[in-house]
């Protein structure tokens, strides 16, 4: 690389049309913009028109931190790869990702400060300039701190830099109330693992080198915790070895998308996961494999749970409780994970201890192919220690009722799209006086701003990124710029130094910009990492050619399961809202892997992504058994009410034939109110629905524990789906064969290179 | 020899099984139906790298979509023993192709690489290909397709943003292999390295269930894949002798 100044290069690069930069925006604005037919008369230095430059990058398109190569041409994005250097993606990337680029793109994108002009939730906007939005910010912020009120900073998940700015920023403001707000943290399994390891951490799930996963409803190739690391996994494990080909078992109410990749899907009664887990540990124990000197504390501890008092629990046949137990404890290693439905239980926590206690008992910890330990991250201490469960969002909303915050911060996270209705978050926002939110897009919580300082997008934006879970070793990744910004638009890091500088906060956070504050706290890196760069900025630049860091220091752990955890081990019935009677159905919501939890909805390539398992675009549905159905006498695109004792929805019927019969599951990711003209105003969410039923001992809402009732409307609206005919009536065109065949058949001279077609 | 003679003895050469063997590649993808999660990361890196437009739910409705790659499933079996399995399907570029004998205007050809391509300013919209296509893969352009600005900031320079009354399908990425024979050449080298070139599906699959490549070079992953027992063509009854080839999903029934 040059010396050009890299701001100064994506300025000019970035001059063309209306991507001018927000230094050049006030000059630009009294003269007519001048537009060329090549942009770019004079290039600068390091950029020939027609030839592409990538950067690299992280994604913020979810908290899993892939590394991304973008591409540019003439200082546009055009498309989005995973990073090949880094571990957690290795080049991949999945088809959110893949639509990052839209959400830079975005014609829906905010383009600079705005003050609320009219009544909340009004979206009625006055446009207003940094300065003066700011200042009233700082004025605000420090009337409160002066006055001893409370401020509130409610962020997205962030790591890094960007996390200790914001901790630093409210330490500064004399303010204990940082909270980080993701609707998908999975809180109960870091509780989990709090209770069984003594670590309230993530560790890493070796997917790639196991030979037998047992998936207690984790959708881990969609969207559980880091979907495209476990689906390298799992391409490895099926036909990436000469071992023997990864076995993959499913264990859910209803079959997402890995349940459908997995050899074997198993329904089991919701909310029982981890009673069957507990039968599955009983056998093993029985089985006489597992040799801990705790063996006599387990088997008392689990002597109710034999494989009939089990199979009557759950649902799940004994003789199939016996043999996974007996395939899972022959597997060299098995893995045992659970999320997703198992997650969002009010037994989640007794549930995941239970799934753990599987790895425990199989000597799997710390092994190749199973649970691995991650020591902290390099920057920002343990992760995720202020992540806010539903029970400190329902404090957050109590304390605004009772008039106790005076100014809360939001930053690029939408609780008042992902709370359920009977939290009351958002009328409680009602009381607070002064919101301000920093965000990209006019989200649900964003109309109910004050003042909106808008956001860069990730693709402009200088930040760094520990991703979790972790790899078992430490990885840092920095993220780049790779266009100028577009609008008049700022990021977080330099929005939050500019307020504390004018709230005089200039000695515990002394740079004048996020890439300054990053380059200070990656001299640590350096420091600590020796690497063979001679000196700091060299070290600098391979960092920012390759994307990524990493260290190779793994744990070495040996756990050891407390007394008191052996003999309290139990799960407890699963709590659900509404009677039996009256609601008869067990409310499934579904994250899928293009909607998220709502924010791919204002992409309109996931708009367009039909769902994998039903292929329909644009809409909400409701999946319910063939039975079910005809019970009711209804039809597919029937639509139905769906109401629980919290509030109604409308939504066609979709027939799905991997669904219990008393269980029916909508997606989440649509029923937007605001955020634009892709995602406003179209379909239902099925979170405003949900009872205020939280998880024991993690606080978390419990999504799955709410019952419903359905209802036809005698209406139709069928849902719009790209799919045909969804069997295959001998048309074989997806073929299969017998995992212990031997290869054979005779050999066809296609394409005049032999394939060989084994023949049936 | 009169017209009607001549003819047809191009028509006979044009249908031989290898008749481009004298040409330097036969690209061919192969994809692993044991590996494939269906997740349609696929879907939108082919939208993004190659202008796919936006269609709107109205015209979706219509069974009009724009997708060069997508994502078919197939259920067996009823509750609890149902079973869903998935398909990539895309252009299968076959080398004995029903859309390239029909078009009237030749607007689609086989190129000297073994890919089945589409003149794009040739086609006069008569979608007879769409039609002959027993894969279904060909796509219609019914509208001008709009970007809301600044989307269209993202398209890809380096791909046609194709008209009203175009057919238009899955190119095998041909600008990536354009500019991996231009980087080769620019080397000194007269054939692209296997794994030089991969279409943005290949690149981005999650379970790397996709690989591409020249299965004339005997050592290139494909060729090898392509020897693998579990491999076959979809619809080979047709005799379309297709680049595009699966392998088989390993059903491990329990007990």
């Amino acid at each position: 690389m040059s010396n050009v100044d890299r701001r100064q290069f994506l300025k000019l690069v970035g001059a063309g049309g209306v991507g001018a930069g927000a230094g050049f925006m006030l000059a630009e604005s009294i003269k007519h913009p001048v537009e060329y037919l090549i942009p770019y008369p004079i290039p600068p230095e390091e950029f020939s028109p027609g030839i592409a430059t990538w950067y690299n990058s992280v994604c913020g398109m979810c908290p899993a931190g892939c590394g991304i190569s973008v591409r540019t041409r003439e200082g546009r994005a055009k498309k989005i790869e995973g990073n090949p250097l880094h571990p957690v993606n290795q080049g991949r990337l999945c088809a959110l990702g893949q639509a990052g680029l839209q959400s830079l793109y975005n014609p829906d994108r905010l383009t600079g400060p705005m003050l609320q002009s009219g009544e909340r939730g009004s979206e009625e906007f006055i446009q207003t300039t940094w300065e003066e939005s700011l200042a009233t910010v700082a004025h605000r912020l420090a009337a409160a701190r002066d006055g001893g009120k409370n401020i509130y900073l409610l962020s997205e998940g962030v790591r890094g830099h960007l996390a200790m700015l914001l901790e630093r920023f409210m330490g500064g403001l004399g303010s204990e109330h940082l909270m980080h707000y993701d609707f998908a943290h999975p809180h109960a399994l870091y509780a989990a693992n709090q209770r069984l390891f003594g670590e309230h951490a993530l560790p890493y799930y070796d997917i790639r080198n196991t030979r037998y996963l047992l998936s207690f409803g984790a959708d881990y190739l969609s969207n559980w915790l880091s979907p495209v690391h476990h689906s390298l996994g799992f391409g490895h494990s099926r036909q990436g070895t000469d071992l023997d080909r990864g076995r993959f078992v499913q264990i859910e109410a209803k079959m997402s998308l890995s349940g459908a990749a997995a050899d074997e899907w198993i329904p089991a009664r919701p909310g029982s996961e981890g009673i069957l887990a507990l039968g599955l540990a009983h056998q093993i124990l029985a089985g006489g494999s597992y040799t801990g000197s705790d063996f006599d504390d387990w088997n008392a501890a689990l002597e109710n749970y034999s494989a009939d008092s089990v199979a009557e629990r759950t649902g799940v046949a004994a003789k199939t409780i016996v043999r996974l137990a007996s395939e899972f404890t022959k597997a060299e290693p098995g893995l045992a994970i659970g999320g997703g439905a198992v997650d969002n239980h009010s037994n989640a926590v007794d549930t995941l201890v239970a799934v753990n206690l599987l790895n425990y008992l199989v000597g799997n910890i710390g092994k190749p192919g199973g649970v691995v330990f991650n020591s902290d991250p390099v920057v920002g201490g343990p992760a995720n220690n202020r992540q806010a469960n539903f029970i400190a969002m329902q404090q957050l909303a109590e304390q605004a009722r009772q008039g106790a915050i005076d100014v809360l911060i939001v930053n690029n996270t939408n609780p008042v799209f992902t709370l359920p209705h009977a939290s009351g978050f958002r009328e409680a926002l009602a009381s607070i006086p002064m919101i301000v939110s920093l965000s990209s897009f006019m989200d649900e919580t964003t109309t109910m701003a004050d003042v909106i300082l808008p956001s860069h997008s990730y693709l402009e934006s200088w930040g760094d990124d520990m991703p979790q879970p972790g790899l078992g070793f430490p990885v840092a990744a920095i993220s780049q710029p790779v266009v100028s910004p577009l609008y008049n638009t700022r990021a977080t890091g330099d929005i939050i130094l500019d307020l504390a500088g004018k709230l005089g906060m200039k000695d515990s956070m002394p740079w004048d910009s996020m890439e300054a504050c990053l380059k200070d706290g990656w001299r640590q890196i350096y420091e600590r990492s020796s690497p063979d760069a001679s000196d700091f900025d060299t070290f600098w630049r391979d960092v920012l050619v390759s994307g990524v860091w990493g260290e190779d220091i793994h744990r070495q752990d040996t756990v050891v399961v407390d007394k008191s955890v052996i003999d309290n081990i139990d799960v407890a019935e699963p709590e659900f809202s509404g009677d039996s009677e009256q609601y008869p159905f067990f409310l499934h919501p579904y994250m899928s892997t293009a909607m998220y939890d709502g924010r791919g909805a204002n992409l309109p390539w996931m708009q367009e992504l039909p769902d994998p398992m039903t292929s329909i675009v644009y809409g909400s549905w409701v999946e319910m058994n063939p039975a079910t159905a005809k019970r009711l006498g209804l039809l597919d695109g029937d639509l139905v009410s769906i109401a629980s004792e919290h509030g109604s929805l409308e939504a066609p019927v979709v027939i799905f034939p991997a669904i219990m019969p008393e269980v029916i599951a909508m997606p989440i990711g649509q029923g937007h109110n605001a955020f634009g003209r892709y995602a406003r105003d179209r379909g239902v969410n099925p979170l405003q629905i949900l009872a205020p039923i939280t998880a024991t001992s993690s606080g978390s809402l419990a999504t799955h524990a709410t019952r419903v009732s359905l209802t036809a409307t005698g209406r139709r609206a069928p849902p719009v789906q790209t799919g045909g005919e969804t069997r295959q009536l001998g048309r074989n065109i997806v073929q299969f064969t017998d995992a212990g065949s031997t290869p054979g058949g005779h050999s066809a001279n296609l394409n005049s290179i032999p394939i060989v077609v084994k023949t049936t | 020899m009169n017209f009607i003679d001549r003819f047809m003895a191009s028509w006979r050469k044009y249908r031989k099984p290898g008749y481009y063997e004298e040409f330097d590649y036969a690209w061919t993808m192969t994809i692993d139906l044991d590996r494939c999660t269906g997740c349609g990361a696929c879907v939108t890196a082919c939208q993004a790298e190659n202008n796919i437009p936006i269609v709107g739910e109205k015209e979706l409705g219509r069974g009009r979509e724009m997708q060069w790659i997508r994502i078919e499933r197939y259920w067996e079996g009823e509750y609890p023993n149902a079973k869903l399995s998935f398909i990539p399907m895309l252009c299968q570029h076959c080398d004995a192709a029903p859309c390239e004998t029909v078009c009237p205007v030749s607007a689609t050809y086989h190129n000297q690489d073994g890919l089945n391509t589409q003149i794009y300013n040739r086609c006069i919209g008569t979608r007879s290909c769409a039609v002959y296509c027993p894969y279904e893969v060909r796509y219609f352009n019914y509208y001008d397709h709009h970007w809301d600005a600044p989307l269209e900031q993202q398209l890809n320079p380096d791909v046609t943003v194709r008209e009203k009354g175009v057919m238009e399908k899955c190119t095998f990425c041909v600008q990536r292999i354009r500019q991996a024979k231009d980087h080769a050449k620019d080397d000194g080298r007269r054939r692209v390295k296997d794994g030089e070139v991969q279409p943005a599906c290949v690149q981005t699959c999650p379970s790397e269930a996709m690989t591409f490549g020249d299965r004339k070079d005997a050592n290139s992953v494909v060729a090898k894949k392509m020897n693998d027992p579990r491999a076959y063509h979809v619809l080979e009854e047709t005799n379309t002798l297709p680049s595009v080839v699966y392998l088989k999903k390993v059903s491990a029934n329990a007990d």
